[in-house]
């Protein structure tokens, strides 16, 4: 698939969703007639589209009369306007607070630490088990791995399918939030993903592969050729990385 | 909205007579819980009266107060997750959603189809991405231009593009079983 026609496929599910511009939609229309993969995508999205349309949720009712709700946003804005102000005295009895706490605990937990005595042995016994918050730990890993792969994802599908045209220079498309994104992705990405944890060592490969891509983005000026991005896409698609992002994300959020 | 600027109380009954069925069906769209849907109908109210003062009088009433529920609804589905994370650790599937929504005065036969329905939509949607989710949500169950929400998210409209299309691909797969 070239990053031509990638675009079409955008294009195809827009057309579905009933969004695009006439002049657009004639020429997808025209598109769809000569090329069967779009056809077929294009029709799947329609019967997924139409059985979303049954959502219940689409024509439910609210549960509650419009004068009940009234009277408890009223009631939500009374407590507001009631809730207290700062007030510097208790600002001082904070500070008062934490200064008392500053100078107790440090030698309480001296004393705690201190081997051979009966308070040693309270404190080191976990309050929460350790294999439950072992289990934890690896589901709040996996998550946030997968959430780092589907904002990657995002970013790299709007690079590759969609860039908006370049205002400033004609010819060229605006990738400057896109590399904006980027940047900002990959500071997270120690945040977002442990790299030394075993919970998401069967990603590494692929996230050493979307770091590389989004390097390459993160690079880009704000306003490049298309052709710019064909090597970006070719990557991607030379290492099925949408695919593998797919894959990856429903493996770790199980 | 002048009125409401102005802290005329009285001015949100009419406003809310107007919008509180369509807030109520994004929230819910979104959250798949009534109660949360309500609170986010009240909240999106409450701030809307707090903020009118900056309201724009040449945007119109509609998209922005769309802007309010659904971020509201994103906050709260995330404060919902840390929720979960910390007092179920492990669900071994996806929390099973009730349809507890009110459908007009179905049959029986017809709430229990419907219900099937939207659990399977429930299902689909909570795979996708936040951002998606509320892409997919105001375009699909609130009718807003590609222009109006990428407005209310603060994102590039080729953005909005890609995720609504990496939506729908994604739903088209979640719901292939449920065409058949």
């Amino acid at each position: 698939m070239t990053l031509f026609h990638e675009r079409w496929r955008v294009r195809v599910s827009l057309l579905a969703a009933g969004v695009l511009e006439a002049h657009e939609e004639a020429a997808v229309r025209a598109h769809l007639q000569a090329c069967d993969a779009c056809r077929a995508d294009f029709e799947r999205s329609r019967r997924a589209l139409d059985v979303l349309a049954r959502d219940p949720a689409r024509t439910a009712d609210a549960p509650v009369s419009v004068e009940f709700l009234k009277t408890r946003v009223l009631a939500r804005l009374d407590e507001v306007v009631v809730a207290r102000p700062f007030r510097w005295g208790f600002a001082g009895v904070g500070l008062a607070a934490a200064a008392l706490v500053v100078a107790i605990v440090p030698p309480l937990v001296q004393r705690m630490h201190t081997p051979g005595t009966a308070t040693a042995v309270i404190v080191e016994q976990p309050l929460v088990p350790e294999d439950v918050m072992a289990r934890m730990e690896r589901r709040l890993a996996r998550d946030s791995a997968a959430r780092y792969l589907d904002e990657a994802q995002d970013l790299l599908v709007t690079v590759s399918a969609h860039p908006a045209d370049c205002e400033k220079e004609h010819g060229r498309v605006d990738v400057g939030e896109e590399a904006r994104r980027s940047r900002e992705l990959l500071e997270r990405r120690a945040l977002m993903v442990d790299l030394g944890g075993d919970e998401v060592s069967s990603a590494q490969p692929l996230l050493d592969d979307v770091e590389g891509l989004l390097r390459e983005v993160a690079a880009l000026p704000a306003c490049v050729h298309a052709d710019s991005l064909e090597a970006i896409h070719k990557q991607m698609e030379r290492r099925n990385v949408l695919m593998k992002i797919d894959l990856m994300t429903r493996e770790l959020r199980g | 909205m002048q009125r409401l600027a102005r802290g005329d109380r009285e001015a949100l009954g009419p406003l809310m007579e107007r919008h509180h069925r369509r807030l109520f069906r994004i929230a819910l769209s979104y959250l798949r819980d009534v109660d949360e849907a309500m609170d986010a109908v009240q909240e999106t109210f409450v701030k809307a009266y707090q903020a009118a003062s900056r309201w724009d009088p040449v945007s119109e009433v509609a998209p922005w107060l769309s802007r309010i529920a659904v971020n509201h609804a994103i906050d709260c589905y995330r404060r919902r997750q840390r929720r979960r994370r910390t007092e179920e650790p492990m669900p071994d599937h996806p929390i099973d959603h009730d349809g507890r929504w009110r459908v007009g005065d179905p049959s029986p036969e017809s709430e229990v189809s419907g219900r099937e329905v939207g659990h399977r939509i429930a299902a689909a949607l909570q795979t996708l991405p936040e951002r998606q989710r509320a892409i997919f949500v105001l375009r699909h169950y609130d009718e807003r231009s590609l222009p109006e929400i990428a407005d209310a998210l603060g994102m590039s409209l080729g953005t909005v593009k890609s995720s609504l299309h990496r939506a729908i691909a994604r739903l088209r797969t979640r719901l292939g079983s449920a065409q058949a």
